[in-house]
């Protein structure tokens, strides 16, 4: 069964409905968002149901839309958290790629800003390679980038979208190993995003980081994982209800190879390992639990196919 | 944009140049500094790398009195002050406080001071000066210039005199002949270094 993402979008009323049949057709819910009198879903479904999904919720004035972003943690790394890169473009861009599915996280270098005395140091070069896809957000200047990106993609061995003021072929050029994705004319602002050219911008950005996402999925395809994230993100809400009473706005963040469980390390960890997903396998036979860099939480990293000959 | 006679931005690298041009543009606006600069010329050099900017300023905004923001009803005893803007309402507070003593003025609401006192002069309060905005307008403009130079450059020299102003900020040492650029870019912009 392939289970594709997609937003569902609709009123409060009977929405329970479609939650109901999203999970008897094997689909997770990732993320619910109640808004006043609205439902925001987003979920993974079967591939061969999202048809049947519509039918259902066309008398409820529903929508499903397909959102590659769903089910994917992203870092928007600012070269630092001042009013130079704040709230534009960072914010702009985090918020922009959070509306479309995404869990996005701003990290913000300490030592991000200046051409010569950049650097990453060692806790954000972890943290950076907890997510799926780094968004490296630059300057304006080619001289600068050119100088400064060899230093900050040191270590970082998650793909590298680069957003910077140059325009694309500048990029392409200048950036020597090639990175996996490339926006230009996006440098340095200080206004807000929301002039139609500015929006397509934006769009811009979604549509690279989609297709680097698609890249990396095929290559997960290849040697499939021993489980899907999001089954390990319902099974960890059914038997560790403790994470229902974490405030964050996602207690548990599904990636596309593991999950981030937003508990102790210490005092959950163990209980994690221990938890049979099906006929006596264990997370741990599937996945490695590993203290994560971001705050005291949980990192779960799912192993494939070919580690572990289980696919449960 | 009108009140501004001379606007540049000169960069080896055209797009980033423009880009600056830009973020200039609506940082100004955003400080509200665009009719109080009548000049400003900024170069930037990321080989060197080096961020200056130097220009001249205009009329600077008279002083704020009462009469600006508040209206003024002398009675027998008393004296009510209608606020219209409250941005002002702090200073004046304090104004009032010192001249007449803080048991004598009330605020019975946000937009309301009353001031109890015998036989006010209305014309003294209305002339009661509160603020002078060219006291902060050296502040603003700097503020304002280190939200525009490029991050990261720490290494700064900023003056503002005689209605004029030069902002020079790098990653390293300023050069040695950060003098004469300076006035080169003041006699470009046709002012007389301060």
């Amino acid at each position: 069964m392939i289970l594709i993402p997609v937003t569902y979008k609709g009123g409060i009323y009977r929405h329970d409905e479609v939650t109901d049949l999203i999970e008897d057709l094997g689909g997770y819910i990732v993320q619910k968002h109640v808004l006043a009198q609205e439902v925001v879903l987003q979920c993974f479904v079967p591939q061969d149901d999202v048809e049947l999904i519509q039918e259902v919720s066309r008398p409820l004035m529903g929508e499903v839309t397909p959102s590659p972003l769903v089910g994917t943690e992203i870092a928007v790394v600012s070269m630092s958290l001042e009013i130079h890169h704040l709230p534009h473009p960072s914010c702009d861009i985090a918020e922009y790629v959070r509306r479309l599915g995404a869990k996005s996280n701003m990290v913000g270098l300490a030592r991000g800003p200046g051409k010569r005395i950049a650097t990453l140091n060692d806790e954000e070069r972890d943290v950076i390679n907890e997510h799926d896809v780094a968004l490296f957000l630059l300057g304006n200047f080619e001289t600068c980038i050119k100088k400064k990106f060899p230093v900050l993609r040191r270590g970082i061995n998650v793909p590298i979208i680069l957003v910077g003021g140059p325009d694309r072929e500048t990029l392409e050029t200048i950036i020597d190993p090639p990175v996996d994705g490339y926006v230009g004319n996006t440098g340095r602002f200080m206004h807000r995003t929301k002039e139609s050219e500015e929006i397509a911008k934006l769009d811009e950005i979604v549509a690279e980081i989609t297709r680097v996402l698609e890249k990396r999925r095929l290559e997960i395809a290849k040697d499939p994982l021993s489980v899907s994230p999001a089954r390990l993100m319902d099974l960890i809400r059914e038997k560790v209800p403790d994470i229902l009473d974490v405030t964050s706005p996602t207690p548990l963040t599904v990636q596309m190879a593991g999950l981030r469980v937003k508990l102790p390390y210490d005092t959950y960890a163990a209980d994690i390992r221990d938890l049979e997903i099906e006929d006596g396998v264990l997370v741990n036979d599937v996945a490695r639990v590993l203290p994560s860099r971001m705050r005291d939480y949980i990192l779960v990293r799912i192993k494939p196919f070919s580690e572990t000959n289980i696919v449960v | 944009m009108d009140a501004v006679e001379y606007f540049e931005v000169e960069c080896p690298e055209a797009q980033g140049g423009e880009n600056y041009k830009r973020i200039m543009n609506v940082v100004l606006l955003d400080h509200n500094l665009i009719r109080v600069i009548r000049k400003i010329d900024v170069f930037i050099n990321p080989e060197i790398p080096l961020f200056v900017a130097v220009g001249a300023t205009g009329k600077i905004p008279s002083m704020v009195r009462v009469r600006d923001f508040a209206n003024v009803n002398v009675q027998e005893n008393k004296v009510t002050l209608a606020i219209a803007d409250e941005t002002y309402l702090a200073p004046l507070l304090k104004i009032l406080w010192e001249k007449y003593g803080g048991d004598k003025v009330e605020q019975p609401d946000r937009f309301t001071v009353i001031i109890y006192t015998q036989n006010a002069d209305m014309h003294e309060i209305e002339e009661l000066p509160v603020k002078d905005p060219s006291e902060s307008i050296y502040k603003d403009i700097i503020y304002a210039l280190r939200c525009i130079a490029p991050e990261g450059f720490r290494v700064r020299r900023e003056v503002f005199k005689d209605g004029k102003f030069y902002f020079a900020a790098s990653e390293d040492t300023l050069p040695e002949n950060i003098g004469t650029l300076i006035a080169d870019r003041f006699r470009k912009i046709g002012e007389a270094m301060p």
